[in-house]
C-alpha cells in the first residue's frame, strides 16, 4: 500500500511541474477575492485593520490548504469517457485523487509558508502566538476540514455518473459556502441567525473552524462543538461515498475513450 | 463601419439560431443568473449589516454600482468569453489561417464571432438592479447625468474590450485558456465595490495602471449625479490608449505568428 502510494505521489509530483505556470496563476488568483473582502472590512472598521489582516491572510492559507477540485476533473473525465481508464486500474481511483491533493497542498505549503514568514517580519499582527496544543488543535481541524471538503467534492464527482450538470450544482454549493464558511466575514460580524445556521452545515468545518483556532478566537465551547461537528460530517461523507461508489459504477456507461 | 455592423448582425443571427436549438436549458440558466445576483446583493447586505456606508457610498448607491457591474459582466460573458477557447483552438490547430484570409478584420472576427445569448439575462437583471437602486434613492438622473453616464459607460466598454484583447492575444505564446479568463475575472472583481474603498497606492494602481476605476465607478457616479468632467474625460482618454495598445499588440502577435498547420 505504502509503496503504491509513493509511486503515485511521485507521478503526480512530476505531473504538477508540467502545469507550473497555471498552478501559480490559480494560487495567486484565488487570493484576490479574500483581499478585496479584507479591504471592505478595513474600510468599515478602520481601527481594527490589524485583526482583519491576520484573519484574511489566514483565510487565504486555510482555503488553499483545504481546497478541492476533484468534481471538475471527474465531471470532465466521466463525460468524455476517460474515467474508464481510472476504474480499470487495480488501485481505487480515490487514492489517485488523494495523492494529487497531497502533492498540490504540499506545494501550496512550500510557497505560502515562506510568504507568511516574510510578511510577518513587516506586519506584527501576523506573528502568531499559538501554544503547542493550539498548533495541534489547528492541524487536526485543518486536516478534518480538508477531508470534508475533499469528500464533498468527490461525492459530487460520483454524482456525475447519474447527472449531467453536476458542476453547476457544485458551483452553487460553493457560493453558499462564501457566507457560511467565514469567507465573506469573520463569524463575529455575521448576523446571529447565519452564525447559528452555520453550525449545522459542513461549510464552517471546512474553513471557518480551523481559521478560528489559528486566529485565536475559538474558546473551549467552540472547540468542542467544532470538533464534534467536523468529525460527524467527515464520517457521514465517507460512509456516503463508499455506498454511492459501487452504485455509481453499475450506472456508469462509458462513452468513447 | 456600416459593413462591420452588418457582419455583426449576421453573427448575431447565426448564433441565435444555434442557441435556439438548446431551449430546454433556459430555465436552468435563468435560475443560475438569478442566484448570482441574489448572492451579490446578500454580500452587500452582510457588509451593510455592520455599517451604513462603503467608501463614502450609501446602500442604494452601492446597489446601482453593483447593477452596472452585473450588466458589464453579462456583456463580457455574452460576447467576449465564448470566443476565447475558439481562438486558442484556431492557434493550436492552425485554422487561424482561414480567419486571416477572410476579407474582414481578424481582431474583429476572433473577438466577436461567437455569442452566448442566455448571458443577456445578467444584463437585464443588472439594469433592473440599477433602476431599483435609483428607486431606493428616490433619485431621477437629469439629462446631463445620463449624458455623462453614457459617455463613461461607452469608455468602460472599450476599456474592457481592450484589456480582454490584450490578455487574449497572449494566447499566441501561453496556451491555457482557463488561466487567462481566470486572470481577467480576478481583475474584474476589483470593480465590484466603489473604488474609493481602496486606499493609497492600491487606489492609484487601480486607477492608472489597471483602469478598474473607469469600469464601474465613473459610470455609476455619473448616474447618481456625482459626475466629474475630468474623470469622464480621463476615462475616454484611457479607453483610447488601451484600445490602441490592444490593436498594436494584436498586430505584433500576428506578425510573429507562424502557422501550425502543414
Amino acid at each position: 500500500m505504502i509503496t503504491k502510494y509513493l509511486a503515485i505521489l511521485r507521478m503526480k509530483y512530476v505531473e504538477m511541474f508540467a502545469y507550473q505556470l497555471s498552478t501559480m496563476v490559480w494560487m495567486f488568483g484565488t487570493m484576490v477575492q479574500p483581499l478585496i473582502t479584507m479591504m471592505v472590512w478595513m474600510n468599515i472598521y478602520p481601527d481594527q485593520g490589524e485583526s482583519f489582516v491576520l484573519y484574511f491572510v489566514a483565510l487565504i492559507m486555510v482555503e488553499r490548504l483545504t481546497s478541492a477540485w476533484d468534481v471538475w476533473e471527474m465531471d470532465r473525465q466521466i463525460r468524455e469517457g476517460t474515467f474508464s481508464y481510472q476504474i480499470v486500474r487495480p488501485f481505487h481511483p480515490i487514492h489517485w485523487a488523494i495523492a494529487e491533493n497531497i502533492v498540490y497542498k504540499g506545494l501550496f505549503l512550500v510557497v505560502l509558508v515562506p510568504c507568511w514568514i516574510i510578511l510577518a517580519l513587516f506586519i506584527p499582527s501576523l506573528r502568531l502566538h499559538l501554544s503547542v496544543t493550539g498548533w495541534g488543535l489547528f492541524l487536526a481541524a485543518l486536516l478534518l476540514g480538508a477531508v470534508i471538503r475533499f469528500a464533498m467534492s468527490f461525492l459530487f464527482g460520483i454524482l456525475c455518473f447519474w447527472m449531467n450538470k453536476v458542476t453547476a450544482i457544485y458551483a452553487m454549493f460553493e457560493t453558499v459556502s462564501l457566507f457560511l464558511s467565514g469567507q465573506i466575514a469573520p463569524f463575529s460580524l455575521l448576523p446571529p441567525v447565519v452564525k447559528q445556521i452555520s453550525t449545522f452545515f459542513p461549510y464552517r468545518y471546512m474553513i471557518g473552524f480551523p481559521l478560528e483556532i489559528l486566529t485565536g478566537t475559538a474558546n473551549s465551547h467552540t472547540l468542542m462543538i467544532g470538533f464534534i461537528g467536523s468529525f460527524i460530517w467527515a464520517v457521514v461523507l465517507i460512509v456516503i461515498i463508499s455506498l454511492l461508489w459501487n452504485a455509481g459504477l453499475k450506472k456508469n456507461q462509458a462513452v468513447g475513450g | 463601419m456600416r459593413r462591420y455592423w452588418r457582419i455583426f448582425k449576421e453573427f448575431f443571427r447565426t448564433c441565435l439560431v444555434e442557441e435556439l436549438e438548446y431551449r430546454s436549458e433556459f430555465m436552468g440558466n435563468l435560475f443560475s443568473s438569478l442566484l448570482g445576483i441574489i448572492v451579490s446583493i446578500l454580500m452587500v447586505q452582510i457588509f451593510f449589516y455592520q455599517t451604513d456606508q462603503l467608501g463614502g457610498w450609501a446602500y442604494a448607491d452601492v446597489l446601482i454600482l453593483l447593477g452596472i457591474f452585473n450588466t458589464l459582466q453579462g456583456l463580457i460573458n455574452f460576447a467576449l468569453r465564448p470566443n476565447m477557447p475558439r481562438l486558442l483552438l484556431h492557434i493550436r490547430m492552425g485554422t487561424l489561417d482561414y480567419v486571416l484570409t477572410k476579407p474582414i478584420d481578424s481582431m474583429f472576427f476572433v473577438s466577436l464571432r461567437h455569442l452566448v445569448f442566455w448571458r443577456l439575462i445578467d444584463v437585464v437583471l443588472g439594469i433592473g438592479l440599477v433602476i431599483y437602486g435609483l428607486g431606493q434613492k428616490h433619485f431621477i438622473p437629469s439629462f446631463l447625468d445620463v449624458g455623462f453616464f453614457l459617455l463613461s459607460i461607452l469608455a468602460a466598454l472599450v476599456i474592457i474590450y481592450s484589456l480582454w484583447m490584450l490578455l487574449m492575444t497572449t494566447a499566441f505564446w501561453v496556451i491555457r485558456m482557463d488561466d487567462l479568463s481566470f486572470l481577467f475575472n480576478s481583475f474584474f472583481e476589483t470593480t465590484r465595490f466603489p473604488i474609493t474603498m481602496y486606499k493609497g497606492w492600491l487606489r492609484m494602481a487601480l486607477t492608472y495602471v489597471l483602469p478598474a476605476a473607469f469600469v464601474t465607478f465613473t459610470p455609476a457616479s455619473s448616474l447618481i449625479g456625482k459626475w466629474d468632467g475630468g474623470a469622464t474625460l480621463a476615462s475616454v482618454l484611457v479607453a483610447v490608449i488601451f484600445f490602441w495598445l490592444a490593436r498594436r499588440f494584436w498586430k505584433f502577435a500576428l506578425a510573429n505568428y507562424t502557422s501550425a498547420s502543414s
